[in-house]
């Protein structure tokens, strides 16, 4: 219980960090929203005046103050793009993004873990050498590089999936799923390469450990040994990995949700940097970034279930 | 010794092979070819697919894909390089005292990084770049700073294994100052792992490099570097996917040999994992 | 006991290959040995002389590990019939392993699945072998622990690994081993881990168990007290070959080959240093070295060193800001003095304190109260800088494990020339010629000086960890645990040189070991640590002749003895477990007060650890 208390502290100090440090990000390096909303050619009495109702005048902890007060109350302000309020907006995009993450996350690791494990079985033979090289292959092709192939193979080769939009699963679940899931497997292949070679460095250690020898001495099979002594053993570490691979995932989606149109957050975001919208851009870098810190968090509490020994600590 | 232990495998050989050939394409390519040969256009032959006038054929001026990606190569390695080095110049001095120092330093320099971890490598990189105004300079100031955190991390923890180790100890009873402590002691036997992530690093830089053009918040016209020529491309997919094929084999191979590379140095040379795989 | 029976195993011109980097390496070359029924068989060898390879190829394990058997047979009597396990096939080979042949190993600590409960991994054999239900496997669970003496059993079963003590560990996995009574126990190093008390347990349970059931013990050691405690039969191996094979009294008594004596000659044998009062090296085999007693030459009266009251605690950090949640009392109200030219020896079990002792002279750790005084200088009282240019300069320390305590980058030259240079010692060539000289003094040939660690073996590097350490003509040296990781030839030679060092230049030390034999060798006083605290101290004569305190007498009982002939630990032992050292914050500990049963020779009346009431 303390355990979980003392997690809940540290994360929200960890998003206070968060936030403070978006908005340095944003507002100590060389940039000003007045000149980003009017252009540079603008007038500087105007420009001045704007700056004034804006308070960009005030020194910059008053304005940091008043940035994380109005998130605090629910007052995330407006896109100067969208001319919306943010926050509906971001929740929107990000349950949009949340689907093609769950989706890149699923077919990643339903391929990654057995391939890793099979390849950490016969390690350094030619099962392990064709699993490992096709997986380096594999983290080493950008993500917009796989989008980009599976746009030409299965959209406008085959002309199975459609290339490019997005369709709320409220309106239309299976044409929501359609246009999620190339973008989930531009997202996915790389994910799954990275995890692959993961989950085959844990296994091989794990498979050199002392337990598996006397799994073996006591005359159980190999499939059990490792596939039950092992990988009980790796579903922790492969986890976390996983956990970690959710900032990558909010990374990429910025590249390949512009790359097939699809509305979520790492395309609001693209927007956003683009138009230079800096209270939209600090919002949905805000929110990001809790969303990867919660991830993670929940990573570490879900590995304390299948790691009795984080149990009593 | 132990350096020729990253070239005994196949894997490594390859790997060095590969990256050999990119330097020295990105170094010599500018002193062999004149530069307007990847500028010059030829409307007659605009979007025209592999022939022999144009080998890997050309984009939508019509300008040849193969010298552009040949001479494509200087921009893209010397901002992941730049990039590199500036996270390691950042990011090693602050590892090594975090891990040194221990305590309240300790403590408050990794509760920072941790929250910067928190923000995804591309998306810290995408964002500075766009607030500082994308070019050439502020691509590798970006990617630079995007990527120190997770290097002052994994030089902390080693920084902290080695300051820990029984030979530290006896430096430090032989008399040593922690000065020398660091610079004789700490920082040789961390050495191999900086040099494993700084490939690795190099590797993600050139992809990073490639994302963040690709966006159009890198690297600008005129500067040509892989990522723009693919997001130049992004337009004639259907009549020409090579003009996106060629730029992206060009960022695969090296990623690719960067990553062999890096990882037959990290089976040579990584104390936490030399002796397994 | 071999008799004319037919042998369980015969093994038979066994080779065994593993794939290196250029080409096979050979870790067995050519043994042949049975093993009768009911027979405790031990192997003994140094490190690489493939006595582990050889039981792991017994049980076809060696192939998970890269190996192959090359040639050779290993013929296993099963229902009867003989077998060749070399040639038997994947399902043959799993229906004997933990049925007809049982196997323990080295570390307790990693034996079992961490993440599984104990009775999920006592059945799943039993389920395998005997098709037992999930009910049936559980009850036989329980009456194998029971077997093996585990308390609350029933408990037992559902808890994880790391719930239990090293020792608790190491039981369950002999009770694992024994689920389906197999006819052969294969023990791999099974006590080298453990600590000397729970090793002498294990050692008893073991031996109780074959005369229980009647199987043949396989027992793979280094240690050559361990098996003139188990064996019937020894065998000695070297570099992948048998150089000796008989009964255990006749190897012990008149080993034929040379490598056996050699062996023999090395090792400790407790009890032997009776009646001396002074240290004595080791007469080793081939070697002419003197090995006359090293008598104290001490003309001043006062002290070199004198601790009094040295407290060393460790903060524990948790909950919110990781705040400090309690301590752990490394180092409770030691006191104790050390005159020039002698050695005292800590010794104690893991966690005893007996390191952070050491490491709180040097100020390594920082001592929490308490007066370290070093030639009438106060220790604890100097600024780092003055620590760094005094203490320093007169105390020194040689490290446990000689692969860590060389700095893998940088020449042996420089390792031994840093403290001249630092501390300004010699100038100019003097300082060439110093070092030059050092080497010759640990009997390393000068061509090493351009070397790196990595180019020399364990026992060089500790030569060059010694050598270090004599740089500045200390006056104390601090040895913690400093021959624990070597073979036993190669520890029997450093501890001759620490002897020899001692005679010539008059240096003191303060030895830390876990090893009684050894202890009784090398030490003129001898501390007893327990939990902390210093609960016996006297000469050796009087720690070893005649142990007074409870513990220290535990202590000595469960040494095993280096001779066939004096079997000690074959009654079943039950020592107390040691009590955990971490006490609540503010926790007020008594004060250490001795009886001085005979002259300096004093036993801790306290009560020790936690249920013992604070002050």
């Amino acid at each position: 219980m303390s355990y979980i208390l003392n997690r809940v502290f540290s994360m929200m100090l960890t998003l206070f960090l968060i936030s403070a440090i978006t908005f340095a990000v944003t507002n100590i390096l060389p940039g000003d929203v007045a000149m980003m909303i009017m252009g540079t050619q603008s007038n500087p009495e105007a420009l001045a005046g704007l700056r004034e109702t804006l308070g960009l005048n005030d020194p910059l902890l008053m304005q940091y103050g008043r940035w994380i007060g109005g998130m605090l109350t629910g007052d995330w302000g407006s896109s100067l793009v969208f001319k919306e309020p943010i926050a509906p907006l971001l929740l929107q995009k990000m349950t949009a993004s949340g689907l093609l993450v769950l989706f890149s996350m699923t077919i990643a690791l339903a391929c990654a873990v057995p391939l890793g494990v099979w390849a950490a079985v016969h390690a350094n033979r030619w099962q392990d050498t064709a699993a490992s090289s096709t997986a380096m292959l594999g983290v080493s092709l950008p993500d917009f590089f796989w989008g980009i192939m599976l746009i030409l193979l299965f959209a406008r080769g085959l002309g199975w999936l459609p290339s490019s939009g997005f369709v709320d699963p409220a309106d239309d679940l299976g044409a929501a799923i359609r246009h999620a899931l190339l973008p989930s497997l531009a997202l996915g292949l790389g994910l799954m390469a990275h995890l692959t070679r993961m989950t085959r460095a844990t296994m091989t250690g794990i498979l050199k450990q002392e337990f598996i020898r006397v799994a073996r001495a006591k005359g159980l099979n190999e499939s059990t040994v490792v596939w039950r002594y092992g990988l009980a053993n790796a579903v922790g570490p492969v986890m976390t990995v996983a956990g970690l691979q959710v900032g990558y995932l909010f990374g990429s989606i910025i590249v390949i949700e512009s790359l097939f149109n699809y509305t979520g957050m790492g395309w609001l975001t693209y927007q956003a940097l683009l138009n230079r919208d800096i209270p939209l851009i600090q919002a949905s870098v805000f929110v990001i970034a809790a969303v990867v810190m919660l991830a993670n968090l929940l990573v570490d509490l879900l590995y304390a279930v299948v790691d009795p020994r984080i149990r009593l600590s | 010794m132990k350096v020729p232990a990253a070239f005994r495998n196949t894997k490594g050989i390859v790997g060095a092979v590969v990256v050999l050939t990119v330097l020295a394409v990105a170094i010599l390519a500018p002193l062999l070819i004149p530069a307007d040969w990847a500028t010059r256009m030829d409307m007659r032959a605009r979007l025209s697919a592999p022939t022999w006038a144009h080998p890997l054929g050309t984009d939508q001026l019509g300008r040849d894909l193969m010298f552009r990606v040949l001479l494509g190569a200087q921009t893209s390695i010397f901002i992941a390089s730049a990039a590199v080095l500036m996270s390691i110049v950042i990011g090693l001095p602050l590892g090594l005292i975090s891990g040194y120092m221990g305590k309240t330093t300790d403590n408050v320099l990794m509760r920072l990084v941790d929250t910067l971890l928190s923000f995804p490598a591309l998306l810290l990189a995408l964002t500075i770049s766009a607030v500082l105004g994308p070019n050439l300079q502020n691509t590798i100031i970006a990617i630079g700073i995007a990527f120190t955190p997770f290097l002052a991390r994994i030089i902390r923890g080693e920084a902290l294994r080695v300051a820990q180790m029984p030979y530290v100890e006896a430096a430090r009873t032989a008399g040593n100052s922690d000065l020398r402590l660091i610079t004789l002691h700490i920082l040789p036997n961390i050495m191999p792992v900086v040099i494993v992530q700084a490939t690795i690093s190099l590797a993600f830089a050139i992809l990073a490099e490639a994302g963040l053009s690709f966006l159009g918040l890198g690297t600008q016209p005129p500067d040509a570097s892989w990522g723009l020529m693919i997001q130049a491309s992004r337009d004639y997919l259907d009549r020409a996917p090579w003009t996106a094929l060629v730029p992206g084999a060009a960022v695969a191979l090296t990623v690719l040999g960067l990553n062999m590379f890096g990882d037959a140095l990290r089976d040579a040379l990584d104390p936490r994992t030399r002796g397994e795989a | 006991m071999a008799g004319d029976q037919t042998p369980l195993v015969s093994i038979d011109k066994l080779r065994v290959e593993f794939r290196g980097e250029d080409g096979p390496i050979v870790g067995v070359e050519d043994i042949s040995f049975s093993i009768a029924p009911g027979e405790t068989v031990c192997v003994v060898g140094e490190s690489g002389s493939g006595k582990s390879v050889t039981s792991l190829s017994l049980m076809r394990l060696v192939e998970f590990g890269g190996g192959r058997i090359t040639s050779g047979r290993l013929g296993f009597s099963l229902n009867g019939k003989q077998i060749d396990l070399a040639q038997a096939d994947t399902q043959t080979m799993q229906a004997i392993r933990g049925d007809e042949i049982g196997m323990i190993f080295q570390e307790p600590m990693t034996s079992l699945n961490p993440v599984f409960t104990i009775e999920r991994q006592m059945t799943d054999g039993l389920r395998v072998h005997r098709g037992q239900s999930r009910s049936a496997a559980r009850a036989r669970a329980l009456e194998l622990l029971q077997q093996v003496r585990i308390p609350e059993p029933e408990q037992r079963l559902k808890q994880y690994p790391h719930e239990l003590s090293g020792g608790m560990r190491q039981r369950v996995v002999i009770a694992m081993a024994m689920a389906c009574e197999p006819r052969l126990l294969i023990a791999d190093e099974p006590t080298t881990a453990l600590d000397v008390t729970i090793q002498a347990e294990i050692l008893a349970l073991i031996d109780r168990l074959k005369r229980e059931t009647g199987m043949a013990v396989l027992f793979i050691t280094h240690d050559m007290a361990v098996v003139a405690q188990m064996a019937d039969r020894v065998v000695v191996m070297y570099r992948g070959n048998l150089v000796e094979e008989g009964p255990v009294e006749r190897i012990f008594a008149d080993p034929q080959e040379e490598y056996t004596r050699k062996l023999l000659a090395a090792v400790p044998r407790l009890g032997e240093m009776r009646g001396k009062s002074a240290p004595e090296p080791m007469r080793l085999v081939g070697e002419t070295a003197s090995n006359a007693p090293v008598t104290p030459i001490d003309v001043d009266p006062k002290p070199l060193l004198q601790v009094h009251n040295l407290t060393t605690r460790y903060p524990v950090k948790g909950g919110l800001f990781r705040r400090t949640i309690a301590n752990v009392h490394a180092v409770e109200d030691v006191s104790f003095d050390i005159p020039r030219g002698q050695t005292l020896a800590l010794v104690g079990e893991s966690g005893c304190g007996k390191s952070s002792c050491g490491r709180s002279i040097l100020r390594l750790s920082e001592p929490t109260s308490g007066e370290v005084l070093l030639d009438q200088t106060d220790i604890l009282a100097l600024s780092s800088r003055d620590l760094r240019r005094r203490a320093w300069r007169d105390m020194q320390m040689v490290f446990q494990d000689p692969f860590a305590s060389l700095n893998p980058y940088m020449r042996l030259r420089d390792q031994v020339t840093e403290p001249i240079r630092n501390f300004g010692i010699h100038t100019g060539s003097a300082v060439e010629d110093r070092v030059s000289e050092l080497f010759d003094r640990v009997e390393l040939p000068r061509a090493f000086m351009s070397r790196f660690p990595h180019e020399l073996s364990g026992g060089q590097r500790q030569r060059i960890a010694i050598a270090r350490a004599l740089a500045v003509n200390p006056k104390l040296i601090i040895a913690d645990e400093a021959v624990s990781a070597l073979d036993v030839s190669v520890q029997a030679q450093v501890l001759n040189l620490m002897m020899e060092l001692q005679a010539e230049l008059g240096i003191s030390y303060l030895f830390i070991s876990h090893d009684m034999a050894v202890v009784e060798r090398v030490a003129h006083r001898v501390g007893v640590m327990y939990l902390g605290r210093l609960v016996e101290i006297g000469s050796r004569q009087q720690i070893f002749e005649n142990p007074q305190h409870s513990y220290t007498k535990s202590l000595l009982s469960a040494v095993p003895v280096a001779d066939p002939t004096k079997r000690n630990i074959h009654d079943d032992l039950n020592f107390r477990p040691i009590p955990s050292p971490v006490f609540p914050l503010g926790y007020k500990s008594k004060p250490s007060t001795y009886d001085e049963v005979a002259p300096a020779h004093l036993v801790l009346q306290n009560e020790v650890g936690l249920d013992a009431a604070p002050e």
